[in-house]
């Protein structure tokens, strides 16, 4: 008995974060350990003494060989137990169970905006009659996908919160923090929806199946709705589980400029302090996320296209 | 009577009695709030920190995020005031003996942790004993290896013996290191002491009333404080890791504090009405300091021509005006055993000289390391080299993160360390020329502290004389001349600018001002408004 092709993609989609993960743990473990920063002596600080520095590091197990380190690490991780955090000695995995919440806030945030803002957008770029809007629309979603997020989020901040003070600058706790987050976030990606979904639906809308469809006596709207943006979809959600990643990194930015406390913020002070064992469970935590939201997507591909769901 | 005055006056004079106006209605106020102290201020100050805590346990941090937290949650036996003299804090009094190795402490009665245990000799012994504990790694071991044993005479009195009569005891003890932890909480809570709201307990005028890691630390005033309680009630530290959004939640009023200005946005923040800008020198100093291990900087002449041949005046001026001013020795003019020297003098000529006597008259190539982590650390060795340039010394810059950077300086020896120039932001955290010297230029065999392994003998002799010397006199003659070897005979480094810390605030706060240790602390804050 074969299972329905849904379930059978789920499944697989599964299997593959297997081989990813593996693959991902040993090649963040090969990075943390090549670059150049000894975390004992950053943790031990500057005044410390030589023999505190060597103390430390036999305390964080960084004196015994690589292999001996990394075999540690994984079958600490797979009980799911990422270690001491050098800086804070908090257990990481509650670190990133605390900072988690707030980051898939804002991806998610971020992708609804950039899907809603960029579908509405290419929509009304591909069936506007004008051109003149068309160009407009266009040019604004070029501008918007190359807008880089940094510089997004400081402008977002001096007009919104230091100029017309709707919303808070800074932090976390209410929904009215996430909204700057999320447009710094989801601009740039909701540029290239609104790219995409216009040539898809420039694409669709000559299309011979939607011919028929009028032709059958479809009302317009139906036939726009229903066959022309369906299938017009299937770009663009493939678009957003590729996106999923950079989304994820940008993070990494925006939570540092609007203080949102985030496993991205983490990550970036953690790397720069040296602190491999929150570096290590982050990006182990950070690469499944990706790798679900990517099996998410294709099976929402698969519901939306036929020839896929066969 | 206004009609008068010159039509240009007009406006000065209206906007001068709007604030005698404003002024007397703040007076009024304060007089019909009547008994209530708090009436007319605002329940909590929000302070934008650069980065969260790392940890508050004091026997285990060297950043300042932490101890400027750590400062209003525990105190020491001794502490210092705004004008970095030691006073008398958990001791009440206290007495060296003769031998110059023997300290009493007599302690304040009534003082209690925030759990509710009582400050007693025991604690404190306890205290020390956990420090000095070479087990457990504690960051701050070496900054007390002078002490022999701690006894608890009975329970009001401490007595603390050092290996040697140790000049610089008071500073060492009133260090925020040495600040007194509660010894039922640190024992209870082992390792994660001071990781979480719940594992820390000090005798400080504010308790930790909750801490989301990276989001907010709250700390509510402690209504057991033994001495003046603090005005406000909440503080909460906010940090905000981004230098321009900090800025930004300040104009926005998100925050009401903020600290480590960006230093091109101090100008335009002192313009505006509703903010003000505080400054202060304090222990930092930005330095560029010499490999001496390397080849020309063993020469001291080398090492003089460099520092004649910087244009100092100019690049205060031109890079760091809003943050700096020239420094006049090895040490900053508040610490404890400061000599003014005076400024080095751009002299591009005597330079050239002293090349040329030490066998360099075309110069050399060098190279000079930097990090960004510094302000303006990269622009700063950019000018240097454009001076450097002038009398023919060809330097090529090395940038590095600071992770990286910290490794040249982790107990390396000679022969494993490349770097020639490198950048090196100076503070001895006791504010006293001993931490100010002692680990930094005395001879060592690898560069745990003395980074460049300076080396001069009758330096060692000096500082070390000095640390045993504990009558005030003899030990400012012994500093004296120790600054003159470093500074200016066989200099250890370039001094560029000592460094003003800055805080800005809303007008609307009172009572927050910079402090000589680089940390912001709000014992005194009050915010007007409700």
């Amino acid at each position: 008995m074969t299972p329905p092709p849904l379930a059978r993609l789920a499944l697989s989609a599964l299997r593959r974060l297997v081989p990813v993960l593996a693959a991902i743990s040993v090649l963040v473990f090969s990075i943390v350990h090549v670059i150049p920063g000894d975390p004992a002596v950053i943790a031990a600080g500057l005044e410390a003494s030589p023999a505190t520095v060597e103390s430390i590091r036999r305390d964080l197990g960084l004196d015994q060989p690589l292999p001996v380190q990394y075999a540690r690490f994984v079958t600490r991780a797979l009980r799911g137990d990422f270690g001491t955090s050098v800086r804070t000695r908090a257990p990481v995995g509650q670190e990133i169970l605390d900072r988690l919440p707030h980051t898939a806030t804002l991806a998610a945030g971020g992708v609804l905006l950039a899907l809603v803002i960029g579908m509405t957008v290419g929509t009304a770029s591909a069936l506007s009659s004008h051109v003149v809007v068309d160009r407009l629309l266009t040019a604004a979603s070029l501008v918007a996908a190359s807008t880089p997020s940094y510089w997004l989020a400081l402008m977002l901040m001096l007009l919104f919160s230091v100029t017309l003070g709707w919303l808070p600058a800074i932090g976390a706790g209410t929904p009215a923090h996430y909204v700057l987050p999320c447009l710094a976030l989801g601009l740039q990606s909701a540029g290239a929806v609104a790219r995409m979904a216009r040539a898809a639906i420039r694409d669709v809308l000559t299309q011979e199946f939607l011919r028929s469809a009028r032709a059958k006596g479809v009302p317009e709207w139906r036939v726009l709705l229903a066959h022309g943006l369906r299938n017009a979809l299937l770009p663009v959600v493939s678009l957003v589980g590729l996106r999923i990643g950079g989304l994820l990194a940008g993070t990494v930015l925006v939570e540092s400029v609007f203080a949102v406390p985030g496993v991205g913020r983490m990550m970036a002070d953690a790397v720069v302090a040296r602190d491999f064992p929150v570096v290590q469970g982050g990006v182990l935590v950070v690469a499944a996320m990706v790798v679900v939201v990517n099996g998410v997507t294709d099976l929402v591909a698969a519901a939306l296209d036929p020839r896929v769901r066969a | 009577m206004h009609a008068c005055a010159p039509h240009r006056l007009r406006h000065l004079t209206a906007r001068l009695l709007a604030i005698a106006l404003m002024t007397a209605a703040g007076a009024c106020g304060g007089d019909s709030a009547g008994t209530s102290a708090t009436s007319g201020l605002r329940d909590r100050l929000v302070f934008a920190a650069a980065a969260d805590a790392t940890t508050l346990d004091p026997h285990n941090t060297t950043d300042t995020e932490s101890d400027q937290v750590i400062m209003m949650v525990y105190e020491g036996l001794l502490g210092f005031d705004d004008a970095m003299k030691i006073v008398p804090k958990l001791a009440e009094r206290y007495a060296v003996a003769a031998d110059g190795v023997t300290w009493t402490f007599h302690l304040r009665s009534g003082v209690r942790f925030h759990d509710g245990a009582p400050l007693d000799a025991a604690a404190v012994k306890a205290n020390f004993d956990r420090v000095l504990d070479p087990v457990a790694n504690h960051k701050r071991l070496s900054l007390f290896s002078m002490i022999e044993r701690v006894e608890a005479v009975d329970p009001a009195t401490v007595r603390i013996v050092t290996k040697y009569p140790f000049g610089a005891f008071e500073p060492t003890i009133a260090h925020v290191s040495a600040a007194i932890v509660s010894p039922t909480v640190a024992a209870a809570k082992g390792k994660a002491f001071g990781s979480a709201a719940d594992a820390v307990s000090g005798t400080g005028p504010y308790r930790v009333a909750s801490w989301k890691k990276d989001q907010e630390i709250v700390l509510a005033r402690f209504d057991g404080y033994w001495a003046a309680k603090g005005a406000t009630r909440e503080i909460v530290y906010r940090p905000i890791p981004e230098a321009a959004a900090r800025v930004l939640a300040l104009e926005s009023g998100d925050v009401d504090v903020i600290s480590r200005i960006p230093a091109t946005d101090i100008p335009r923040l002192e313009q505006r009405a509703d903010i003000a800008v505080h400054k202060l020198p304090g222990v930092g100093a930005q330095q560029f300091r010499f490999n001496l291990a390397k080849k020309p900087f063993h020469d001291a002449r080398v090492r003089q021509a460099i520092s004649y041949a910087i244009n100092r005046p100019a690049i205060v001026q031109n890079l760091v005006a809003s943050f700096a001013r020239p420094s006049t020795s090895a040490l900053t003019s508040i610490m404890r055993g400061y000599t003014n020297l005076g400024e080095i003098p751009y002299d591009p000529d005597k330079a050239r000289a002293l090349l040329k006597a030490a066998g360099f008259p075309a110069g050399f190539k060098t190279r000079i390391a930097t990090t960004p982590r510094y302000p303006m650390g990269v622009e700063l060795a950019e000018a240097v080299a454009a001076d450097l340039k002038k009398v023919g010394i060809d330097a090529a810059i090395e940038v590095y993160d600071w992770a990286t950077m910290v490794q040249f300086w982790a107990g390396l020896p000679p022969e494993k360390n490349t770097q020639e120039i490198f950048i090196m932001g100076a503070g001895a955290s006791t504010a006293d020329a001993d931490w100010g010297l002692r680990p930094i230029f005395r001879t060592a065999p690898t560069n745990e502290n003395n980074y460049g392994y300076y080396s001069n003998a009758e330096f060692d002799r000096v500082i070390e004389a000095a640390m045993r010397e504990t009558d005030a006199a003899k030990r400012q003659a012994l500093y004296t001349r120790a600054q003159q070897i470093v500074y200016l005979e066989d200099p250890g480094a370039v001094w560029l600018f000592d460094t003003l810390y800055s805080v800005a605030t809303r007008t609307a706060v009172d009572g927050v001002r910079p402090q000589a240790l680089g940390v912001v602390t709000f014992e005194r804050a009050s915010v007007r408004g409700s």
